[in-house]
């Protein structure tokens, strides 16, 4: 028998481990002064520290934020109903999948100034690009998990006399689960992309203004900070979505 | 009213044919399966005997002839006679194999309270109780999950199992117990049993006739009769001279057909 729940760590041994020596080996790097594009380890901390302290990561990583919760929640909704619907119905599949696979394929920040022109420079912009980054990946995971619904499956349910609406509750939804979650998953990393694309391009507000007044000052160790803090974002916001999976997926 | 145990129903199969698209798959079928009787369906594959289970359960349309259940004649799936029995369990990975034995009851509204009883008896009666309800189907071997999906079969209480090759992916000592259980459930309760199967042993061991198509398209090739003494479970009948004669035969009659 095997034990329920046995599963690898969202954040193992393994992933301290190499984090652990990343830094040593930045570290050396940084005290070796090779180039002031190399600062140490501590000296990004130090500055990271400073940040923190003067407040400047907090108001920037609140506006990140709160586009990030709303992009890639109207991604997840939006996202979900579409991926459950093109995999369920042939018709809809067949008029949106060449749409899809046009917008994964294609780079997504040229699009950015087609919507600073729709909604001007302002944090919707970069709601408006998470969104786009995170919602395709959503969809094509969520209708892949429909897709692979086991025959038997369906058989067997129709067989003790289940409704259309039946099946898609309790056979098709439950099996496009753990598809749903790892497109959740997915989706998030690029949502967190689409944060920092979206920030840059407007330049105004956020951690990627951050981003490009750092680096055009020649501020290097606050620069570095502020991509620590954007990479942190990235690991807690995909890791959360695990936990959520973890949850919800209890019985692999 | 589900404690009730249904009197058995005969299956009639009148010039069934199927096709799929340009193949024909079924050509003229006539089956007529009594009530309470334990039939098989063998044959080499494509021969069309999982195709001929799926119409008699209405998850495939017949395109030509029909199939009466009892006194209804077979439109679609949902029949309340009839129970399927699937070869690769088609249990919820996700549910328990309570949840599971109790999806049937489940999906034709019955209330939670009989239900749990319901899905109990026909996990006891299949030797699965106590601690294995709430196990899921992944911590389950196969004979054990094929277990479960025989007691979902049950629970509604049906007077036809369909069992499509319910034994094909298990091992061979596991199969024959499960074989051996079936033919105790069966004489218990006295339902009309159609199997398909590709073991010529099973065909023999389990059945009162066994039916032999032949492929592309399908027909109905020989019927054998199987008079075997009953209950065979409870006596050595695969060592008897008599099996052996009767596997024999089928075989004689299998290789001719190639």
């Amino acid at each position: 028998m095997i034990a329920a729940g046995m599963q690898e760590p969202a954040f193992g041994r393994s992933g301290f481990l190499a984090i652990a020596v990343l830094l040593v080996v930045w570290e050396i790097l940084g005290r070796l002064q090779l180039s002031i594009f190399v600062p140490a380890a501590t000296t990004v901390a130090e500055a990271w520290w400073r940040l923190a302290a003067a407040g400047t990561l907090t108001s920037a990583g609140a506006s990140s934020l709160v586009s990030l919760a709303k992009g890639f929640a109207l991604a997840a909704v939006l996202g979900i109903a579409l991926g459950l619907a093109m995999g369920r119905f042939r018709t809809v599949r067949y008029l949106l999948d060449g749409w899809i696979n046009a917008f994964m394929s294609a780079p997504l920040s040229a699009l950015v100034p087609v919507l600073i022109a729709l909604f001007g420079i302002r944090d919707t912009v970069v709601a408006a690009t998470v969104f786009l980054f995170s919602l395709f990946v959503i969809i094509v995971n969520t209708m892949t998990g429909v897709r692979g619904t086991e025959r038997s499956l369906v058989d067997m349910a129709r067989s003790f006399g289940a409704s259309e609406a039946a099946l898609f509750a309790r056979i098709y939804l439950p099996s496009a689960l753990p598809a749903v979650m790892l497109g959740l998953r997915l989706g998030a990393v690029q949502a967190v992309k689409g944060m920092v694309v979206g920030e840059m391009l407007i330049s105004l507000v956020g951690m990627g203004e951050r981003l490009i007044y750092y680096g055009n000052t020649f501020l290097i160790p606050e620069l570095y900070a502020v991509i620590v803090s954007v990479l942190l974002v990235a690991i807690v916001a995909s890791t959360l979505v695990q936990m959520c999976e973890r949850a919800l997926v209890r019985w692999k | 009213m589900a404690r009730l145990m249904a009197a058995p129903v005969g299956i009639a199969m009148q010039a069934v044919s199927k096709n799929f698209g340009a193949v024909q798959a079924l050509v003229g079928i006539d089956i007529e399966v009594k009530a309470g009787e334990f039939l098989s369906l063998i044959g080499p594959s494509g021969c069309g005997k999982t195709t001929l289970l799926k119409c008699i359960a209405g998850l495939l349309p017949v395109d030509a002839g029909r199939i009466v259940i009892g006194s209804r004649s077979v439109s679609g799936p949902g029949g309340r006679e009839a129970s399927l029995v699937f070869q690769d369990f088609a249990l919820l990975p996700w549910a328990t194999a309570r949840e599971n034995a109790e999806f049937g009851l489940r999906l034709r509204g019955v209330p939670a309270a009989e239900r749990a009883e319901a899905a109990r008896r026909a996990l006891a009666k299949v030797g699965l109780a106590g601690s294995f309800e709430q196990a899921y189907p992944a911590q389950l071997s196969g004979g054990m999950q094929q277990r479960v999906g025989l007691a979902r079969a049950l629970a509604v209480n049906p007077q036809v199992l369909l069992m499509d090759e319910p034994f094909a992916s298990i091992d061979e000592q596991t199969r024959r117990i499960l074989q051996d259980d079936l033919l105790r459930m069966w004489s218990e309760e006295r339902k009309t049993v159609v199997l398909v199967t590709h073991s010529m042993e099973e065909a023999i061991y389990l059945s009162d006739r066994v039916v032999v198509l032949s492929p592309r398209p399908g027909k109905v090739h020989r019927v054998l009769d199987v008079p075997l003494p009953r209950p065979r479970e409870a006596r050595d009948v695969r060592a008897s001279g008599e099996f052996a004669r009767l596997v024999d035969e089928l075989w004689q009659i299998l290789k001719r057909m190639q």
